[in-house]
């Protein structure tokens, strides 16, 4: 398993922030909710989750804490925070730009 | 935003000091996310064995996930450090030999910069406790004879009143005055001082008032402030001690003021009293007499300038407004200048220059104990190639070695820190007990904060430098070559034994320079004890009485007194000889007179006879020792109405360029006329200089008692020559001055010996300081030198064991290796020499009766250095001709 690059790195962070923008969740439930929301397109390594979890956390973007799930066993649960959201907000502005960007560029051509 | 930051900075925290918990956390999530994946798979109808490893399969290597876990949590740098400090502990603690020797090293160069430091702290960098003491200043006057002076009462009225530079102005005088009441009557140190004196310091009484310039009026009654100390010892610490009388000089005196502890005196130089709480009673000054006569001068001024004046503008004004009294005035104000100093340079000044060269001889050793460090991490890294090599060979970057064998030097360090430290403390404690007894603000000094933090940035800061070479030559990758060869004569060995070799030249070199420094300042203290005093201090007891001017009014009523207690301490048994002077030799003593007139001669131009006024009668000159080199001495002839007789010293005789100063006429009178307005110069006593360091005596006469117009000799010391044991004659005289006097105060007894003694404390203590640190930079030296000898004779025991094969003896082996001894020596002592004489010119006014290029001091101090050297080198070149030729060829 290589290491993200960063186009990748900044793409998954953005889907682990939309994905637990709902509600929180646990590390397993974030990559199958990807893998299953992306219908299986997005192959992103489970392992690389995890990394990026602590990265996100290290910032303050999102916080973590141990509950129980449904099935009663402990895991770690995350959420987003205030500041969380607001980068979120951001982020998808600018992804909505860009991907409007390159859909002008692609029909254009 | 800040939720963000606090939470940043909260995780930060917790990866770097929970780290097994946040490591443990991500185990339980990571084994939480596998079961999960293998539940799913077995519910998809994977079998239960295969589902365990699809799923760990799924998720990847966990050890990596872990791994880059932890560099995205940043704390990387830190765990590393942590890393590599216990390794080098570990490796520290291998080697204690090292160890130990590096710490000392560390430990011995860093206390005493820190010593000294804190020396330089508190006497030269804290402010003076008073309000922003940068205004204050003190002002002299000067003329072409007294290039430094007190002023004048009523020039420094007039100053007071006209000039604008200043926000406020004071005097100040000393005035000592006996304290009677319960017990014993005391001397008291004091002062008497213009209005607003302490306005000026920008000190307030805690209780009470302190002077205005209404107070200056001799009709308003005595009052006086007394000190903290004074207050607490004799007026029993009370608040009601405001209005309460206390007897001095025999009157009472009401107390208006008491000032708070830690009123430090801020010196003065007429009659000196040294900076610090050494003052008690404060009256006020009022002894302006009449405004038309100018020639006393013996207050000390102090004022505080405005914001923004500078103090050539306020000595410019200053000298503009004696230039305007001087025609006012006709001519007695002719010739004066005034001189306005910065009152922290007026305290320290005297003692900066031997703090610096303190600092300087402590920096010297600190410099060395780095390059001896530097040298010995050298010589360590050579030997631990192997290990790095293997280290690099197993994956480690250059960086990270570096890395790790600076935190090595940076952990000696501060291991060297922390006990040069505890050094420090011990230390300043020694310093200040062996410090001379006049030393200023030596109360300043103790070992703080600021202090140890600059202590501990010293070591940080050594610890990088002289751990930077031997990291970057120590860790350079030639793999195969020290992998093969063990590290032995590659070009990497080689450039680091030139390395080393330059390092153990600039040791020698700066050891050489505190040797000469030493040399220097030892040689300067042989030259101060052997030069003649022009007295004879042993068994000679002294001490001051004081003589209330109440009930002394006129010289009669104290030359009685004195004939009285003379008479009676002679007969005392032992006695030898007994005198009372106005002073005592090495005290200080400042009195002048100028514009006498000499019959016959005529003074310098544009100058006047001048020279130090002494009252003595008969005895005082036997009693001290002092011999009169011709003529006589006063004796009880010698009477008011006798015809009036001079002493003078060697140094006014020399005023006589005509006829012979014995037998020549003195007069002090305005306008001499008659026989009886001119004395006859009786006798000349031999030179006393006014300190032992002092180039020559001041011109000097003596008056007799008896004779004396002013009674001076209301203040006098007593010398009592005996050989009885020193306290009992001090008891003797005690007993008997109070007998004659209950009201007298007997003080400051002291023995003529130790009087002689604190005048060579200076230069004692700055010998003894340089003298340690120079010996301390000779033993640093001698390690280094050693160390390099020590490791070029294991490089080259192969080629001893040839030469020896090849019938080389023992001595040829010695010989060889001692060259290269001598050799490393004789380049450090050639470049020492050359420093030490900068060195030396930097000692200036510490240096007496000696040149700063002295030959034989530079002879000696290279002859020393030379030969700590060579016998640094003779161990290891002992253990060469011991190579057993066989052992080490088979080892090649």
């Amino acid at each position: 398993m290589s290491r993200p690059s960063d186009m990748i790195q900044g793409t998954l962070d953005l889907l682990i922030l939309k994905t637990i923008s709902i509600e929180p969740k646990h590390g397993w439930a974030i990559a199958k909710r990807i893998e299953q929301v992306s219908e299986e397109a997005l192959q992103i390594t489970q392992g690389a989750l995890y990394p990026a979890l602590h990265r996100l956390e290290q910032q303050g973007w999102i916080t973590a804490e141990w509950r129980e799930t449904d099935t009663g066993r402990e895991a770690k649960f995350y959420r987003l925070t205030k500041a969380g959201a607001k980068q979120l907000k951001q982020e998808l502005a600018q992804w909505e730009r860009l991907s409007n960007a390159i859909g002008l560029v692609i029909r254009a051509v | 935003m800040d939720g963000r930051w606090a939470a940043m900075v909260r995780m930060w925290a917790r990866s770097l000091f929970r780290r097994g918990r946040v490591e443990e956390e991500l185990a339980r999530e990571l084994r939480f996310h596998l079961e999960q994946e293998a539940a799913e798979a077995r519910a998809r109808g994977v079998p239960e064995k295969e589902a365990a490893s699809e799923a760990r399969r799924r998720l990847g290597g966990v050890t990596q996930i872990q791994e880059e876990c932890r560099d995205m949590r940043k704390a990387k740098p830190i765990e590393e450090f942590e890393q590599d400090t216990r390794y080098a502990a570990r490796v520290l603690a291998k080697s204690p030999g090292f160890t130990l020797t590096m710490l000392l090293t560390l430990a011995l160069s860093i206390g005493a910069v820190s010593a000294i430091v804190s020396v330089v702290e508190g006497v030269l960098l804290r402010p003076l406790p008073y309000r922003e003491p940068g205004r204050l200043v003190r002002i002299f006057t000067s003329n072409r004879a007294w290039p430094k002076f007190p002023i004048n009462p009523n020039d420094f009225r007039d100053f007071r009143a006209r000039l604008r530079c200043f926000e406020s102005m004071a005097a100040y005088t000393r005035n000592d005055v006996p304290l009677a009441g319960s017990g014993e009557t005391v001397r008291l140190s004091g002062f008497a001082v213009t209005g607003g004196f302490f306005h000026v310091l920008g000190l307030k009484p805690a209780i009470g008032r302190e002077f205005d310039q209404n107070d200056e009026m001799p009709a308003k009654g005595n009052i006086a402030i007394v000190s903290d100390r004074m207050w607490r010892s004799r007026l029993g610490g009370r608040r009601d001690a405001i209005g309460r009388k206390i007897v001095l000089n025999a009157v009472p005196y009401e107390v208006v003021g008491v000032m708070p502890r830690g009123v430090e005196h801020p010196g003065n130089m007429y009659h000196a009293v040294a900076y610090g709480e050494t003052v008690d009673v404060w009256t006020p000054f009022t002894n302006y007499g009449d405004p038309k006569f100018r020639g006393a001068h013996y207050l000390d001024g102090i004022a505080r300038l405005k914001p923004g004046v500078t103090v050539a503008q306020a000595e410019g004004e200053m000298n503009a407004g004696m230039r305007q009294l001087a025609r006012e005035h006709q001519g007695s104000e002719d010739g004066w200048n005034v001189i306005v100093n910065p009152l922290g340079q007026e305290i320290v000044g005297r003692s900066e220059r031997l703090v610096l060269v303190l600092l300087g001889a402590a920096g010297l050793v600190l410099l060395l104990g780095c390059v001896n460090s530097a040298n010995l991490l050298l010589a360590r890294a050579t030997a631990r190639h192997r290990e790095m090599a293997l280290r690099t060979a197993m994956g480690a970057g250059r960086r990270r070695l570096i890395q790790q064998v600076l935190t090595e030097s940076v952990l000696l360090a501060m291991g060297g820190a922390a006990m040069g430290a505890v050094l420090a403390f011990a230390g300043v404690k020694i310093l200040l007990k062996l410090l001379p007894a006049d030393f200023p603000r030596s109360g300043d000094i103790h070992l703080d904060a600021p202090v140890f933090a600059f202590t501990l940035l010293l070591a940080l800061a050594s610890g990088i430098v002289f751990g930077l070479a031997p990291a970057l030559l120590g860790t350079k990758a030639e793999l195969n070559l020290s992998l093969h060869e063990g590290g032995r004569s590659s070009t990497s060995s080689r450039r680091t034994l030139r390395l080393r070799n330059g390092l153990v030249m600039s040791e020698v070199a700066l050891a050489c320079v505190l040797l000469i420094g030493t040399a220097l300042m030892l040689s300067s203290f042989v030259h101060l004890l052997r030069s003649d005093p022009g007295f004879r201090p042993e068994r000679v007891v002294t001490a001051s009485i004081s003589l209330p001017h109440l009930n002394y009014k006129d010289t009669k009523a104290v030359s009685v007194f004195y004939r009285q207690v003379l008479a009676q301490i002679s007969s005392t048994p032992g006695v030898e000889a007994v005198g009372v002077g106005s002073d005592l030799p090495w005290t200080g003593w400042d009195e002048n007179n100028g514009g006498f007139f000499i019959k016959g001669e005529a003074p310098p131009p544009r100058q006047d006879f001048h020279a130090r006024y002494h009252v003595a009668t008969p005895g005082y000159f036997r009693a001290l020792g002092i011999p009169i080199v011709r003529g006589r001495a006063f004796d009880a002839g010698d009477e008011p109405g006798a015809p009036g007789v001079l002493i003078i010293n060697e140094a006014m005789a020399r005023y006589w360029k005509h006829g012979d100063a014995l037998g020549g006429k003195v007069s002090f009178e305005d306008n001499p006329k008659t026989g009886k307005d001119w004395l006859t110069v009786i006798g000349i006593a031999k030179d006393t200089k006014d300190t032992p360091q002092n180039a020559g005596a001041e011109p000097a006469f003596w008056w007799a008692v008896d004779q004396e117009p002013w009674p001076m000799a209301a203040d006098a010391s007593i010398a009592i020559r005996s050989e009885e044991d020193a306290n009992r004659v001090a008891d003797r005289l005690r007993a008997v001055a109070r007998e004659l006097d209950p009201t007298l105060a007997v003080a400051e007894v002291r023995t003529m010996e130790a009087i002689a003694d604190g005048s060579y404390a200076t230069p004692r203590f700055a010998l003894a300081l340089v003298g340690a640190f120079a010996l301390l930079a000779l033993t640093l030296a001698a390690i280094g030198t050693y160390g390099v000898i020590a490791y070029s004779v294991n490089q080259r025991i192969p080629e001893f064991g040839v030469r020896m094969a090849l019938g080389a003896g023992p001595r040829d082996v010695l010989r060889d290796v001692m060259a290269n001894g001598f050799k490393l020596g004789a380049a450090g002592t050639f470049a020492g020499v050359l420093l030490g004489v900068g060195f030396a010119r930097f000692l200036g006014n510490l240096l007496y009766g000696v040149k700063a290029a002295d030959p034989m001091v530079i002879a000696a101090s290279c002859a020393i250095a030379m030969a700590t050297a060579s016998l640094a080198s003779y161990v290891p070149a002992l253990r060469a001709t011991r190579v057993d030729p066989m052992r080490a060829l088979r080892a090649e």
